[in-house]
């Protein structure tokens, strides 16, 4: 950490010797407007990310804390894209996705008579369409987080509740969401940690392309890194990511005292 | 009433699983095709080739004239190795922090959990040029050390676990004079059996599906993982679906078994802890 904190200060391509340079990679990053454009692409797909796993992620385990037969199969079902590889998941998504022999494009021509998108090729959707295949593949681990919280929830409060006349939907609010909020809380902070990790989606499905709209900051370390042999503007980047994510920690956890309840 | 209610469950239930599960089908189903079936619109739902004599076709072609065997062989060799390496450091990191004191315990493992914070591309550079110094470049071991180093995720599991053993285990060992090392090896590790699965599992899968340091590491054809072998796979034949398809599918069939061979470690482990690194 320490030496690709010094590494950010100096210009350097690995071959020759680094020459330092003092904070002008940082002053370059933020006159590029490139770079202006991958930290808007990363804070996007943060976002679709985030969302959506918490609120799948949250569905899927209200969905299979229920005690009925079988559950474990369902259970262990979920889990399997998150035990897949994203390049396996990319794959498979970018035949799905595909334009012209796609099963969701035939399926949307041929019985829905909807013309649809290139969802991959329009840079007005693609960032958007990656980060769902993304939350599709991610949402099974994000429900078992919550499943453990609501585990931890002991059932006399529900009892309790349904003696005075509460209905199932006032219990969830009223009940499981408050009492979840540790839990959320730890969630939310991993799916922002993840959501700016995630490279292997992106390389497989559209290597940050058509034309930058899927470059992300983790993208754009490799790109530059270990591409373009810009490994003091790579260091840099790096730093840039590393302060957001610290930042975004950091706010949350003053934001903790505001939401977030406990038990005792 | 009641049973209306459970057929409204499993319905949903059902029709999740098929959301999360469809993609694969597909592929599976899809890989059985020849390249001619595979584009044919309307999509075809039973792929030509299955119960046929060439049926397994696509998957000799990828296997062999591929390399997929080759790459396979490959992914297990890295996989199994890192992930011995994360049990063994895990577990005696666990042990340390839990039952032995030590000065600044408490800082280095609030570092420690710090670290899971930090995205691995802030510290893929210094240690790609770590690596390059030591000369291991296009090896398995920048796949493999890395591993044997710490895992925040495992040390924590077994930090959780082996604080909650009684302390009397301890105090009847030692008092049949067994040391430190006596004591992890003998009682608190054979205890652990279901967080060493755990850890295992998900350690193998982390090593099995990365894909950013093989691509950083590993040069050469003959030593890539089936990951990696999957991308430039990819990449190469970007149009013959039915091998691509293939691919994917020998690439994600060995974990898939591991995983439902211990899923009850996976999911259940997770429930109980539930957190990842």
């Amino acid at each position: 950490m320490v030496a690709s904190f010094i590494i950010s200060f100096t210009e350097w391509d690995i071959l020759t010797e680094p020459e330092w340079i003092g904070t002008t990679n940082y002053f370059e990053l933020f006159e590029d407007p490139d770079f202006l454009y991958i930290l808007s692409n990363t804070f996007v797909f943060s976002l679709v990310y985030v969302v959506g796993v918490m609120f799948f992620g949250l569905l899927l385990a209200v969905l299979v804390n229920s005690k009925i037969r079988g559950i474990t199969f369902f259970r262990s079902a979920y889990f399997v894209p998150v035990v897949t590889s994203s390049v396996a998941v990319g794959l498979v998504w970018n035949w799905l996705l595909s334009p012209n022999y796609g099963l969701i494009n035939s399926i949307l021509e041929r019985l829905l008579n909807i013309n649809p998108p290139s969802w991959l090729g329009d840079k007005n959707i693609v960032l958007i369409v990656v980060a769902m295949v993304q939350v599709w593949k991610m949402a099974g681990y994000y429900m078992i987080l919550f499943l453990a919280g609501l585990q931890e929830i002991p059932n006399m409060y529900y009892d309790a509740a349904r003696i005075d006349g509460a209905s199932k939907l006032q219990s969830f609010k009223k009940i499981t969401l408050p009492l979840l909020t540790p839990t959320t809380f730890f969630v939310f902070t991993i799916a922002i940690i993840n959501s700016f990790k995630s490279f292997e989606i992106i390389y497989t499905m559209t290597q940050g392309g058509p034309s930058n709209a899927t470059n992300t900051l983790v993208y754009s370390i490799y790109l530059n890194g270990f591409l373009f042999y810009k490994t003091g503007y790579a260091s840099a980047m790096a730093y840039v990511l590393l302060s957001i994510v610290a930042i975004i920690t950091y706010i949350n956890f003053i934001l903790k005292k505001r939401w977030v309840k406990y038990q005792y | 009433m009641i049973i209306l209610k459970k057929t409204v469950v499993y319905i949903l239930l059902v029709l999740v699983a098929i959301i999360a599960i469809f993609p694969f089908l597909w592929m599976v189903s899809n890989s059985f095709s020849s390249e001619k079936n595979i584009f044919k619109m309307p999509p075809q739902l039973i792929p030509d080739k299955l119960f046929t004599k060439g049926m397994f076709d696509n998957y000799i072609k990828v296997l062999k004239d591929y390399d997929f065997m080759k790459y396979t062989l490959n992914s297990i060799f890295v996989a199994t190795l890192a992930s011995l390496g994360q049990v063994f450091t895990c577990s005696l990191a666990g042990f340390a922090f839990a039952r032995m004191r030590f000065r600044g315990r408490n800082i280095i493992f609030g570092l420690l959990l710090a670290t899971m914070m930090i995205p691995i591309q802030v510290t893929i550079i210094p240690e790609f040029l770590l690596m390059l110094n030591l000369g291991w470049l296009d090896t398995f071991a920048p796949l493999i050390i890395p591993s044997f180093l710490v895992g925040t995720f495992g040390t924590f599991m077994y930090k959780e676990f082996f604080e909650n053993i009684p302390k009397d285990l301890e105090d009847a060992a030692a008092i049949d004079g067994a040391g430190p090392f006596m004591m992890f090896f003998r009682i608190f590790f054979p205890l652990s059996r279901t967080q060493t699965s755990t850890i295992f599992i998900i350690a193998y899968m982390n090593n099995w599906n990365d894909l950013l340091r093989p691509v950083l590491y590993i040069s050469s054809q003959k030593k890539m993982t089936i990951t990696m072998a999957l991308t430039q796979f990819q990449s190469q034949y970007s149009a013959r679906w039915n091998y691509l398809l293939t691919g994917a599918v020998l690439s994600i069939l060995p974990l898939l078994i591991i995983y439902f061979a211990l899923q009850r470690f996976v999911v259940e482990g997770l429930t109980h802890t539930g957190i990842k690194g």
